[in-house]
């Protein structure tokens, strides 16, 4: 009975593995097979480093390097705002706020972290992009920065709550050899308890980092949506992510405007997935 | 001869418990003193007076006087960072930083700006003190290595070197060998002989015959009362009070 029992469990729990590797890899195959057909017709080189992106032109572009530009731009303005900004109130919450403050910090961030992306979306749009549009004197708010700076607010909640997560558990004793050294607060906080925690604050920003990549809505809502070369963090631009959002309901199926959308698919599928493999890579590393 | 550490009356409290009460003793320079005493009797808050450790403790509060080299650290205008710098404190686990064994070593040089940017005498008393602990031989070609990959000994002694960086003239050591085994702990005890030579030692430790192979004088306390105090062979030949020749005959835990 109990082997029976061990038997069934065993196996539920392996064929649950198998099914999602399965379906992963279905996933994959799926847009493999649909995006593939672009190939056929453009060719890899020009659908990666072509400069237009005119899907419905007569004739079509579908150069995607403005959109990939486009999402980098925005999500590297993210993480340099985003992470400075977590690690400092992280670094406040676990070692500077006295307590009854560090409960009422960190319970709000874990409300900051419940707000839908739509919903952040429309307060950047009332909020970031007047205020860049003033600001830089720019004749739109619509930017890449204003898309940088939403983001940067979705990602900062779990790069908070986990940077802290990571500081709260340094041994005490740590704390107590550099003060028993003669070390500042300050001293002991930069030289043994950021290095002590450096790997789970890494591990942090990463997925900060990994939960806005794919974001779409808040970013198509507030950066302008221009598919054209971004010209810097001032002008409007347009990501891969909502490239395929915004163009999928008016694409005939079976068209190459189609498969283009689906191997933008495929870009960002290698996109995420190789920097899953670096934060992987650079973890273990640290590690071992 | 000058004592280096002097308390007269010390009363601690955490709150409302009082863990020392009206403790008077006098610690010799470059001898070593050990404080020994049943668990919880208050050794370890005893020896954190000395470093002035205690003021981490929320709550914790001192009377009395504490003399170092006739000084008293309790008065509001003391340096507490240059006195932890005097005053060097080794723990019951071996806690060196998660960085690189170089850079432990260098920790309290750096921390009090020792050093003047100076690679070479970095390294100089890097080695200095690695020497000091016996240390240098296993791990001169090992100093970029995670000080918290090395074997329990060699971080005790890392922990150690460390101290020594920063020239103190007390070491506080509270149960320094209680993680180690038999073998590493008779090294370590060898060390402090060494070490006695240039610093005035303070051991708190639970196990009574390392007290007699290590120390000069012995304090014993009960209670966070210091019942008896003096020459180590004197304490274990001939104790003056009924409670410690209770505690060294063994009927204590
Ligand atoms: N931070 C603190 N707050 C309140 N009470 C404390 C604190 N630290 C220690 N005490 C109490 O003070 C007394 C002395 O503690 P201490 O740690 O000095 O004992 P000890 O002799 O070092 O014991 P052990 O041999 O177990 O290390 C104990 O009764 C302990 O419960
Ligand atoms: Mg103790």
């Amino acid at each position: 009975m109990k082997r029976l029992k061990e038997f069934i469990v065993e196996w539920a729990v392996k064929a649950s593995g198998i099914v999602s590797i399965v379906l992963v890899a279905l996933i994959f195959f799926f847009l493999l097979k649909e995006g593939i057909f672009l190939f056929k017709t453009q060719g890899a080189g020009g659908f990666l480093a072509g400069r237009n992106w005119y899907p419905i032109s007569e004739p079509p572009g579908f150069g995607i390097l403005p959109l990939v530009l486009g999402s980098l731009l925005v999500t590297f303005g993210a993480a340099l705002i985003s992470i400075p900004l977590s690690v400092a109130s992280a670094v406040y919450i676990a070692e500077i706020a006295p307590g009854w403050l560090k409960e009422v910090l960190k319970s709000t961030i874990e409300l900051l972290a419940a707000i839908p992306s739509v919903v952040l979306g429309f307060i950047g749009m009332m909020t970031v992009v007047p205020w860049i549009r003033s600001t830089f004197h720019v004749p739109t708010g619509l930017t890449a920065f204003a898309g940088s700076v939403v983001l940067a607010f979705m990602a900062m909640p779990t790069m908070i709550s986990i940077a802290e997560d990571a500081l709260h558990s340094v041994p005490r004793m740590y704390k107590e050899g550099a003060y028993a050294l003669g070390a500042t607060h300050w001293q002991t906080i930069r030289r043994v308890i950021l290095p002590a925690a450096s790997s789970g604050i890494v591990a942090a920003m990463m997925l900060g980092i990994g939960r806005v990549v794919g974001e779409t809505m808040a970013v198509m809502m507030v950066t302008g949506n221009a598919a054209s070369m971004p010209k810097g963090i001032l002008y409007p631009v347009r990501t891969l992510t909502a490239t395929i959002a915004a163009e999928m309901g008016e694409a005939v199926q079976g068209s190459d405007h189609y498969f283009a959308l689906f191997a933008i698919g495929i870009v960002l599928f290698v996109m995420t997935f190789m920097v899953n493999m670096a934060a992987d890579l650079f973890l273990h590393r640290r590690r071992g | 001869m000058e004592p280096v550490i002097v308390t007269k009356n010390l009363n601690l409290y955490y709150g409302h418990f009082q863990a020392l009460k009206d403790v008077c003793l006098s610690i010799g320079e470059r001898r070593v003193t050990s404080i020994i005493g049943p668990s919880g009797c208050g050794k370890s808050t005893l020896l954190r007076v000395f470093n002035r450790m205690n003021d981490l403790v929320e709550g914790a509060g001192v009377t009395g006087e504490v003399l170092l080299d006739g000084e008293d650290i309790y008065r509001p205008e003391t340096d507490l960072l240059r006195l932890r710098k005097k005053v060097g404190m080794v723990f019951q686990r071996p806690n060196p930083f998660p960085i690189s064994v170089f850079e432990n070593i260098v920790f309290g040089l750096r921390i009090h700006h020792l050093y003047r940017r100076n690679k070479e005498m970095l390294h100089g008393i890097a080695q200095e003190s690695l020497e000091a602990v016996l240390l240098w031989d296993e791990l001169k070609d090992k100093l970029g290595r995670l000080a918290t990959h090395l074997s329990l000994e060699q971080q005790q002694r890392l922990c150690i070197a460390r101290l020594l960086a920063v020239k103190p003239e007390v070491l506080l050591m509270d149960e320094p060998c209680s993680a180690l085994d038999p073998l590493s702990t008779g090294r370590i005890e060898e060390l402090m002989q060494e070490l006695k030579k240039n610093y005035t030692i303070v051991i708190v430790t639970h196990n009574m015959q390392q007290a007699g192979r290590v120390s000069d004088e012995t304090g014993f306390m009960l209670l966070g009362e210091l019942v008896e105090f003096g020459p180590t062979e004197r304490i274990f030949t001939a104790p003056g009070d009924k409670r410690t020749e209770e505690y060294i005959t063994g009927r204590w835990g």
